[in-house]
């Protein structure tokens, strides 16, 4: 369990030699003392190439190339080992990650059971049920390398729902998405992020998820 | 059981049915090899160690001098003097001179045997105790107890000689070690004016000495009391305890000096330390065998788990932990090196009863396959434990970007 994750000071590793310039210097999050406390969701929004992904891989454990710190609860997640991170991403984080990483040998819904199998969140059927809100049940069963991208993001939005999580990392949610799966989608979002307690936070470039009472954070 | 386990069917992508197939037959011929060589070593060595028989005896040789026309006529010649036995103490090869102490007395046996009353003319010999293949209960004589029975070892081949040869042919029965043992001998000891009724009793056979041999206390007591004292000591026989039995320059010194060496020894004993060197050998390509295979494998799983590198990272990023990740390939090699090592142990064992066969026509024993399979357990738990830090290392690198 995580109640709040407090980013002190923290820039990306390649950003060193830039800390003076104004792209860094006035952001919101880079070299910031910031708090993020459950259930307040978070829209960090910038241009690409300013690090987002980034921020969303520091914060799943995925990578360590950064200066300053990361501390959940308190507690500096720089002395985390993997299997510590490995429940954490069981049971207290969720991500959605902007190249999606489904596994295209297998079936949209296998992606989804893959990630369930782990805690045993959801029912298949519940699963299913998710698909059809989404509008790709009849893609669920079809091996994921054969979607469109836009259903990928969808079967990848629901993987990442399938489990209990504090705080959500979205990259890029709703990238690939009309306006009005966008809706379906954030709705949903917003509905299984209440159901816990928790925080989202997404990030966007331009198309942002469609969630009313995000704080906005400019990167 | 879930009848397909997704991340099972992810991981097992890219495995080489091929390179592990490979790994399987390689590491299974050498093992195999290894184990069967090392069963046959140990076996032919403890032929050799069991103390009653000597078909590998290559630690002990009786040396004679030859015998030829011209010795019967220059009288001692035949004997051993005392700088002929201190030549043969320096040899690097010579671990242990000994001295058959023949005696110079006459012996007289006579024995009751089922009735039928037997006697002969006898001949005593002693060697020092630690040159016996045999340890016999009661092998002691003090000559102050004039009813202490005289412990005798004979040759085992003086047994199979009467019932073999003499019992069979006569219809007489044949005798087996433990009755003789029962049965007391009337020894009648005389010379230098004296004579000397005794019991003796054969209480043991060695198949390494050809003679009829009495404790040296007794042939020490023996000879100064019966002893025909103007006869000089003479030394015709010795035994040698060597460490290097297929040493050729034992062969040539021998031919050299005019020796003989009683039976065979000397070729048993090449025989022997041929066969110790092939069975050496022969472990020794089972071993390098079994490493060529052991890299193999190696290469295998790093290969495999570099090409599903991004599968793993996947799973990982989905919160498996290394340890379920690795879990499917260690349980893969855990599996692999079971079934490779219960396979090499059949073939040793099973080979091991077709030659114990062989064996056992010789009269020899053979031991047990209990120290080849621990070894083979042993080497195969190093080889897994090995196998499994490998794939926890490979998994966990992969588990930060960066």
């Amino acid at each position: 369990m995580i109640e709040y994750i407090t980013i002190d000071r923290l820039l990306p590793v390649v950003f060193r030699e830039e800390k003076e310039e104004s792209r860094i210097a006035g952001s919101e999050v880079w070299l910031k003392h910031l708090d993020i406390a459950k259930p307040q969701s978070y829209l960090v929004y910038a241009e690409s190439g300013t690090g987002k992904s980034s921020l969303c891989a520091y914060l799943y454990g995925n990578r360590r190339d950064y200066d300053g710190k990361i501390l959940f609860d308190g507690e500096d997640v720089g002395t985390y080992t993997p299997e510590k991170w490995s429940r954490l991403r069981r049971e207290a984080l969720a991500y959605l990650p902007q190249q999606l990483s489904l596994f295209p040998e297998l079936t949209a819904i296998d992606n989804v059971l893959l990630k369930n199998r782990l805690t045993d969140y959801s029912s298949e059927a519940d699963i299913r049920l998710m698909f059809q809100q989404l509008a790709i049940d009849n893609r669920a069963d079809v091996e994921a390398g054969r979607l469109s991208i836009g259903q990928q993001q969808r079967v990848a939005i629901i993987r990442a729902l399938v489990q209990p999580f504090d705080f959500l990392l979205l990259d890029e949610p709703v990238s690939h998405l009309d306006a009005r799966n966008n809706e379906v989608v954030a709705q949903m979002i917003a509905a299984e992020a209440r159901k816990r307690g928790a925080s989202i936070i997404a990030t966007s470039v331009g198309n942002h998820l469609s969630i009313s009472d995000f704080k906005m954070l400019r990167l | 059981m879930k009848p397909s386990n997704p991340v099972n069917r992810l991981l097992r992508k890219n495995i080489s049915v091929g390179q592990i197939a490979g790994y399987a037959i390689a590491n299974f011929v050498g093992l195999a090899i290894l184990l069967t060589a090392l069963q046959f070593y140990r076996d032919t060595t403890a032929a050799e160690n069991c103390a009653d028989d000597s078909f590998i005896s290559r630690d002990y040789m009786i040396i004679s001098k030859h015998v030829s026309d011209v010795n019967i006529f220059k009288g001692k010649a035949s004997a051993f003097t005392d700088d002929d036995i201190a030549e043969l103490r320096a040899k690097p090869w010579v671990k242990n001179v000994g001295v058959f102490t023949p005696s110079r007395f006459h012996v007289n046996g006579a024995v009751d045997f089922a009735g039928r009353g037997m006697s002969t003319h006898l001949f005593f010999e002693s060697i020092p105790d630690e040159f016996f293949d045999v340890r016999p209960e009661g092998w002691s004589f003090d000559p102050a107890d004039t009813s202490a029975i005289i412990p005798i070892i004979i040759s085992r081949d003086y047994l199979a000689l009467y019932n073999f040869g003499f019992a069979a042919s006569r219809g007489m029965p044949q005798l087996s070690e433990q009755l003789i043992g029962s049965v007391p001998l009337t020894i009648l000891i005389s010379g230098n004016g004296k004579r000397e009724y005794r019991t003796g009793k054969i209480v043991g056979f060695s198949s390494r000495l050809n003679t009829i041999a009495v404790p040296e206390a007794f042939m020490q007591w023996a000879n100064a009391e019966f002893g025909d004292s103007t006869e000089p000591a003479t030394v015709s026989r010795l035994i040698v305890e060597t460490n290097d039995p297929g040493n050729p320059a034992i062969a040539t010194y021998f031919d050299e000096n005019g020796i003989e060496v009683s039976g065979e020894k000397l070729n048993q004993g090449r025989a022997a330390y041929f066969l110790s060197i092939v069975s050496a050998v022969v472990i020794v390509i089972g071993l390098v065998i079994c490493a060529l295979a052991f890299f193999i494998l190696m290469l295998s799983i790093s290969l495999l788990l570099q090409k599903n590198k991004d599968k793993i990272h996947d799973l990982l990023m989905l919160g498996y932990t290394p340890r379920q990740v690795g879990g499917y390939y260690i349980r893969m090699v855990a599996k692999l090196n079971g079934a490779i090592l219960l396979s090499a142990i059949v073939v040793a064992v099973v080979a091991s009863f077709l030659w114990k066969g062989l064996f056992g026509s010789l009269g020899l024993a053979t031991t047990g396959c209990f120290v080849t399979i621990v070894v083979g357990i042993a080497l195969m738990a190093l080889v897994t434990a090995v196998n499994i830090m490998a794939i926890r290392r490979n998994v966990n690198r992969n588990f930060f970007n960066s």
